[in-house]
């Protein structure tokens, strides 16, 4: 086995004979999980000496200056603690969590595997209603929730006015740190300055709200995963940020005037507040950040610092996304 | 130099290659990812390979004529001018990739400007041709995503 601090099965033994010296874990089974853009994932069973067995999730960042999109394992280890049990859908259980990269190379994270199907694979076997009204009822159920479930480090804006002007201002700056500037985001920036939609509660945003992140169970609640960007924020940046993924199938674009109004009947909002529109204007503000950190990759390309093929690849992503952006903002200006 | 092939005809080729020859004797889920991904971002590289210099050089007169239009019908158009005289002291007769690139981002930072000069003075006209321009910038990067989907879940 080797004795090199990375995210393996060896590497696991290691870290669980170091936290849990009385326990007698034996690591029986340990798999990559394929997929996803951001985080390093892995599978793995361990077997204690009591006899029982459990499974669990790793989550780990890639090595210094490799992928696309950055995210802080600090900030999520404490959203995921301070959330678990608190909310009415699960959020994973945090285990261990290895915050120097002693053990792993990298910080990682070990969750509580969950027993549950992807919500993708409930669209193929039972069809977008069912999984919409899933989907729908676990957004909602996360919107709703209080925000003194989160922690008391996460930064609260002082109102919606400011929070949203902050937002405008990221996207039209979103090029100062790069060498090429993006006509696009700021045009977008402008028109996004001039047509505000009505303002609403700021409410727990997950920030990678979509599908795949969500885990169904045989019965009970569902889990929701990839707690990485959670904020508070507007609500709506859930729902834009999804409504134009392009990973089929979207079941926003399946129905959405019928996703929406089961969204509004569900947490109260109104039709001013929530429709296609305001959901557009938010999968701007939504993506925002993403599409500033695609810039940034591209961009340490340019300087000499490459990320990976990742980091190439999402050039198109970034095409995309300006162009959609261009798109949303010219219809608000109609 | 053999022009023959062209760029875009040999990266092609690696491109077949890579799908042909590589990619069935691959087995690791997170390698045959990868590989589609070199794949993909070689099929968008001969595209470029075929066209950014004609595409960079052509949109920076459009760009050019488009910015000194906002600079002329436009109140607060400061920064478009200070882009606009940037631009001129660009390397813009050089067809070497290096000179196009670098004019095309000082371009890039001129358009920007006007882009948003045009929506704050509101002025339809000038709005609508910094559209149309954006239009033809997207339709460029479009072709050059070659059928490029997101393949990362």
């Amino acid at each position: 086995m080797s004795e090199a601090a990375s995210l393996d099965g060896a590497s696991l033994q290691r870290f669980l004979d170091h936290v849990e010296p009385d326990s007698g874990a034996t690591v029986t089974q340990y798999r990559p999980i394929s997929g996803g853009y951001s985080r390093l994932s892995a599978f793995a069973t361990v077997q204690w000496a009591s006899g029982t067995e459990e499974s669990f999730v790793l989550r780990s960042d890639p090595p210094p200056d490799t992928g696309v999109f950055e995210s802080d394992r600090d900030d999520e280890s404490r959203v995921l603690r301070a959330l678990h049990g608190k909310l009415p859908v699960h959020s994973p259980k945090l285990r261990w969590y290895d915050e120097s990269g002693e053990f792993f190379g990298q910080k990682t994270l070990i969750v509580d595997h969950f027993v549950g199907r992807p919500l993708p694979d409930v669209v193929a076997k039972e069809g977008i209603p069912a999984a919409s009204e899933i989907f729908v009822d676990t957004v909602a159920k996360i919107h709703r929730s209080p925000l003194d479930v989160v922690p008391a480090e996460m930064e609260r804006p002082a109102d919606w006015e400011s929070y949203v002007d902050g937002l405008v201002d990221l996207l039209g700056n979103l090029d100062d740190a790069v060498a090429d500037k993006n006509p696009a985001v700021h045009y977008t920036a402008a028109q996004l300055r001039e047509h505000r939609p009505p303002p609403m509660p700021l409410t727990i945003v997950h920030g990678d709200c979509q599908p795949a992140n969500i885990l169904v169970p045989s019965s009970g609640e569902v889990l929701v995963i990839d707690w990485e960007f959670c904020r508070v924020g507007d609500p709506r940046e859930d729902l834009g940020y999804y409504s134009h993924l392009p990973v089929p199938p979207n079941l926003y674009e399946a129905d959405p005037e019928g996703f929406l109004a089961a969204y509004r009947e569900k947490t109260g909002f109104t039709e001013e507040q929530v429709n296609p529109q305001t959901v557009s204007y938010f999968y701007v503000l939504g993506m925002a950040r993403l599409l500033g950190q695609m810039f940034a990759a591209a961009d340490a390309l340019a300087q000499g610092r490459p990320r990976g093929v990742m980091a190439t690849y999402m050039i198109n992503g970034t095409a995309a996304t300006t162009r959609a952006f261009v798109d949303i903002a010219r219809q608000l200006a109609a | 130099m053999l022009s023959r092939p062209t760029t875009e005809q040999i990266l092609l080729d690696c491109c077949n290659d890579l799908m042909s020859g590589v990619l069935p004797a691959l087995t690791d889920e997170t390698a045959i990812v990868r590989l589609v991904m070199v794949e993909t971002v070689m099929r968008n590289m001969a595209v470029r390979a075929a066209h950014e210099v004609a595409w960079m050089r052509a949109e920076t007169v459009a760009i050019e004529e488009y910015a000194s239009a906002v600079a002329a019908g436009c109140p607060n158009a400061k920064d478009v001018v200070a882009a606009l005289e940037d631009l001129a002291a660009a390397p813009s007769a050089s067809l070497h990739l290096d000179d196009v690139v670098d004019t095309y981002v000082l371009a890039g930072q001129a358009f920007s400007a006007a882009l948003e000069a045009a929506v704050a003075s509101g002025v339809r006209d000038l709005i609508t041709r910094g559209e149309e321009l954006l239009d033809q910038r997207a339709d460029a990067e479009t072709e050059v995503m070659a059928g490029w989907s997101p393949t990362g879940r």
